[in-house]
């Protein structure tokens, strides 16, 4: 099985997008409406912050626990001039590059003895090549430059349109559309061995 | 073209329990730097006037440094790490910082002046307050020895299912991923307390928490393993009355520490069996009312309390 087939599921298992009265009731502070949007998004939250940080479980846990700190404190704010999903993912962004502000030896680039600090993918014990394959494409991942990475994985677990994107990552769309495309060409360069 | 895609992994347990400890606590995020592209030209005015400060700012930062509260950390086996940083054989700790041992890791805390935290493999923590008056700690998982001599309510942990109060003790607290725990004292007294329920945990004892519940009832380690059983089914699993018989039937002397607990805990139907069973292990004292005591007077259960635990 190729690496771009075994690796492509990742939309099925999003989350439901949560409705309006359950953004609603988290502004009023209803703990459980909260719990309901952690739940819908925590994944894919704690799954960018691991490969922003280079598999560093950690530092994703600490910076996946500020992004929903970040989320119950701003929700008030949220007017819904833009959708949910992109105010949530600026939120991510921000709170990733901040915490790389904060920590300059986090920004290094992979080596590969880290390649053992991203949690085995889903799988089970008889497809440990699978599993291998896939550990791979994180590590491979984790080694772009932060630019090129974001908007790839944000297109990845989200699924957002350039437009959204630009507006997570605060630049413009064609920006995001250059930085795409010089990231899918990077980690197609990295990846060349297991095609 | 069919792309390369990262799989998406699980956000642990731990990430959920430590969020509602922070939300628990009315912990607010860390203020972020504000955003947006700055024109060029106030950039550049304010490089120079940065430049101009950075001597003074250099030595505000060292100065602040040094006066941030902290507790040294030393390396007793294995790799502990401060954030994603590992430490030498020594460290300092700030407040708001995470201490994490692998599984072949272990480091203990120096808090303050008033005692110590054997931090066991697998666990991570975070420094709540490193202050005179307050010293308190985050427990998302794993497991901690502490050993504390100091004034009551001093020293504090904080779990997803509880706050350990010390009230000078030693003792060990551990949780796991979905923040359920138990704590086990060695020494002295703990108090356990969650939105207002409240388990006083002696020497030789150990209780139970949950997440959403807090503190179950406290249970002596050489209490019959039918009553441990029954404790933890009417704390947790609805266990009702069935498991009040058990308890009666299986309590001891020494289990009036349990019984205590379970005065207040129980509806008002069953509390005078609770009552009795109690008396007919330890008489009241004279000087106490029993009708007081069925009716859940704070001071006066308060002061039978004093009086069974010298039976404890």
């Amino acid at each position: 099985m190729s690496v771009v087939s075994l690796l492509e599921k990742n939309q099925a298992e999003e989350g439901p997008t949560p409705q309006a009265d359950t953004i609603e009731a988290c502004r009023r502070g209803d703990r459980e409406a909260f719990r309901a949007l952690y739940e819908a998004y925590k994944d894919k939250v704690y799954s960018i912050c691991l490969y922003y940080f280079h598999g560093d479980a950690s530092a994703a846990g600490d910076a996946a626990q500020q992004v929903f700190l970040k989320l119950i404190a701003g929700i008030a704010r949220f007017r819904g001039d833009s959708e949910f999903s992109t105010w949530l993912y600026r939120l991510v962004v921000n709170t990733c590059t901040d915490g790389s502000r904060a920590s300059r030896a986090r920004a290094r680039r992979a080596q590969a003895a880290e390649l053992d600090r991203f949690p085995a993918a889903d799988s089970h014990e008889d497809d440990f090549a699978r599993a291998q394959q896939a550990r791979r494409v994180q590590a491979a991942l984790s080694t772009l430059p932060p630019k090129f990475r974001l908007p790839i994985l944000l297109r990845y677990f989200e699924d957002l349109s350039y437009e959204q994107m630009a507006s997570s990552l605060n630049c413009s769309m064609g920006t995001v559309a250059s930085r795409l495309n010089r990231g899918h060409k990077l980690l197609a360069r990295k990846l060349e061995g297991l095609r | 073209m069919n792309e390369p895609r990262p799989p998406l992994i699980k956000a642990p347990d731990s990430v959920w329990a430590s969020l509602e400890a922070a939300l628990n606590r009315g912990e607010k995020p860390r203020v972020e730097r504000t955003r947006g592209r700055p024109p060029v030209l106030p950039l550049l005015i304010g490089l120079a006037a940065v430049i101009a400060a950075v001597g003074a700012a250099v030595a505000a930062y060292s100065w602040a440094r040094t006066q941030k509260p902290q507790w040294e950390v030393v390396r007793v086996e294995g790799s502990p790490s401060i954030g994603s940083q590992r430490i030498g054989d020594t460290a300092r700790i700030a407040e708001g910082q995470w201490l994490q041992t692998d599984g072949s890791s272990r480091a203990l805390l120096n808090v303050g002046d008033i005692g110590t935290v054997q931090v066991d493999p697998n666990t991570r923590l975070r420094i709540v307050a490193a202050r005179p008056r307050e010293q308190r700690l985050a427990l998302a998982r794993g497991g901690i020895s502490a050993t504390v001599n100091a004034p009551p309510r001093l020293f504090f942990v904080d779990t997803a299912s509880s706050t350990a109060v010390d009230l000078g003790c030693a003792y060990t607290m551990n949780v796991d991923d979905s923040g359920n725990g138990v704590l086990r004292v060695t020494l002295g007294w703990v108090s356990l307390e969650w939105n207002g329920r409240e388990s006083m945990v002696p020497a030789g004892a150990s209780c139970l928490t949950r997440r959403k519940i807090g503190p179950g009832m406290p249970v002596f380690d050489n209490a019959t393993e039918p009553l441990k059983k029954a404790v933890q089914s009417f704390d947790f699993d609805n266990g009702g009355n069935g498991s009040v018989d058990t308890i009666l039937n299986e309590a001891r002397v020494r289990d009036t520490l349990t019984l205590w607990h379970l005065l207040s805990r129980v509806d008002s139907s069953q509390r005078s069996r609770v009552y009795n069973r109690m008396i007919a292990l330890v008489p009241l004292p004279a000087d106490l009312s029993a009708d007081k005591i069925l009716r859940l007077d704070r001071q006066e259960l308060d002061r039978w309390n004093q009086e069974l635990a010298w039976k404890w």
